[in-house]
């Protein structure tokens, strides 16, 4: 069987599975779901583009309010394109946020919002021009997280998610002016999901 | 002392029995949250806007009584040569002067609603204030902290966009009661100096907040069908 073959025999499968359950609704209170994936981040106030980790959990407690958790880490070697000036921005980079989401649409195909206060961890060069190597110092800032988005359930246990966030803050514990982490991100791929709860229909 | 005893008894009783006639009680309900803070007009001298993250929860004691249980770790620059961290443990009870009670009786649809509330309370307060460069080649490390008591009033709202579930935006103004710290900067010679003054002072700042809250438990009280 050739390449193009396999494809569409791909397709009609995926088309029957979606066809067999187009009248399921996976949103539904109780639902679980959680992902992880590389969410590019640029610090527009820094002109800096970094590669965050970023993972989340998200609980549905009701058909259109949830509660959700998530973290962002600056990959290893994830400066795509920095600035050069170590007093700009953070050589270690992590955040975590908790909130809300509210959910509009209906059936599988869903619009998040989600507001979402939380915490930076950055770690500055206190020194940059004075001593070298410099002196770092960690500092918690506090931060928040403004998030919108698709999601596209398509299966009992996986779905599809879009989502673009805008967050800001500033680090304080610096030498010289505070660092701006006002940043805007896009984080997308497959989310897998369960419902904790049985629901009687 | 007799007769006024009797008095609130016969209050008490009344009370009791118009919760007894009611199908619905708000009393005794908890809820979890998150918020964040922006600090304004601080009273410190060329302090700017603060930005802050907490949590809260929230336990309701009658119709037109709530009571918010917060902490907030705020922090902000003092232009560019300090920056300031305080962190506030505290209470404010709010009062609803509209109090309606259509959705705890609403039996159709839900729809969002605005639910305005006065709030007053009392925190206590821990600051510290540190120069940006952190050191003093003399002194170590330049810094000063304090504790202190605070009190806050002002007025906010709910927007409750389901049974369970409200965002609430608040501002109040907070007064530091106790020591206060001044900065004291040189711009010709870099160096900064801090002054503490013993005694009540009446520095403060406008705090607005805002911040999610879910019902989580009822504590006590129930619902009768």
């Amino acid at each position: 069987m050739g390449i193009h073959q396999k494809i569409i025999g791909l397709f009609l499968i995926a088309s029957t599975l979606a066809y067999g359950q187009e009248k399921a609704c996976f949103f539904q209170p109780s639902l679980l779901r959680a992902s992880a994936t590389i969410a590019p981040t640029r610090f527009y106030m820094q002109e800096t583009t970094v590669a965050l980790i970023h993972g989340f959990m998200e609980y549905v407690l009701e058909p259109k309010i949830s509660v959700r958790g998530e973290a962002n880490f600056m990959a290893p070697n994830g400066l795509l394109l920095f600035t050069n000036s170590p007093e700009k921005f953070p050589r270690n980079y992590a955040s975590i946020y908790a909130g809300f989401g509210y959910h509009l649409g209906k059936k599988n195909w869903k619009i998040n919002l989600h507001a979402e206060p939380g915490m930076v961890l950055a770690e500055m060069a206190q020194d940059p021009y004075v001593n070298v190597p410099s002196r770092f110092k960690w500092s918690a800032c506090p931060s928040y997280l403004l998030k919108a988005g698709t999601s596209y359930y398509f299966s009992k246990y996986c779905h599809f998610f879009a989502e673009i966030n805008f967050s800001n803050g500033w680090i304080r514990k610096t030498p010289l002016s505070s660092v701006s982490l006002a940043q805007y991100g896009i984080s997308a791929g497959l989310g897998f999901h369960l419902m904790t709860k049985k629901h009687h229909e | 002392m007799k007769p006024i005893f009797l008095l609130l008894l016969f209050f008490f009783a009344l009370q009791v029995n118009a919760q007894d006639q009611r199908t619905f009680n708000p009393a005794g309900m908890l809820s979890l949250g998150g918020r964040t803070t922006v600090s304004l007009f601080n009273d410190h001298k060329n302090e700017m806007t603060g930005t802050g993250v907490g949590g809260q929860f929230r336990l309701r004691f009658s119709d037109a009584v709530n009571t918010d249980w917060f902490f907030d770790y705020i922090t902000s620059d003092i232009l560019n040569y300090a920056h300031r961290t305080d962190s506030h443990i505290g209470w404010s009870v709010l009062f609803y002067p509209i109090n309606s009670f259509d959705y705890f009786r609403q039996t159709a649809q839900f729809k969002p609603k605005f639910r305005p509330y006065i709030l007053a309370g009392h925190c206590f307060d821990y600051s510290k204030i540190e120069a940006k460069d952190g050191t003093n080649a003399l002194d170590g490390a330049l810094y000063a902290e304090r504790w202190s008591s605070a009190v806050q009033a002002g007025l906010g709202t709910h927007l409750e966009l389901s049974p369970k579930f409200d965002i609430s935006l608040t501002g109040q103004y907070m007064i530091h009661l106790g020591n206060h710290i001044e900065t004291d900067y040189d711009f010709t010679s870099n160096t900064l100096s801090f002054h503490e003054h013993k005694g009540a002072s009446l520095a403060g700042h406008l705090l607005v907040t805002l911040s999610f809250n879910y019902k989580i438990a009822r504590l006590w009280g129930f619902t009768k069908r």
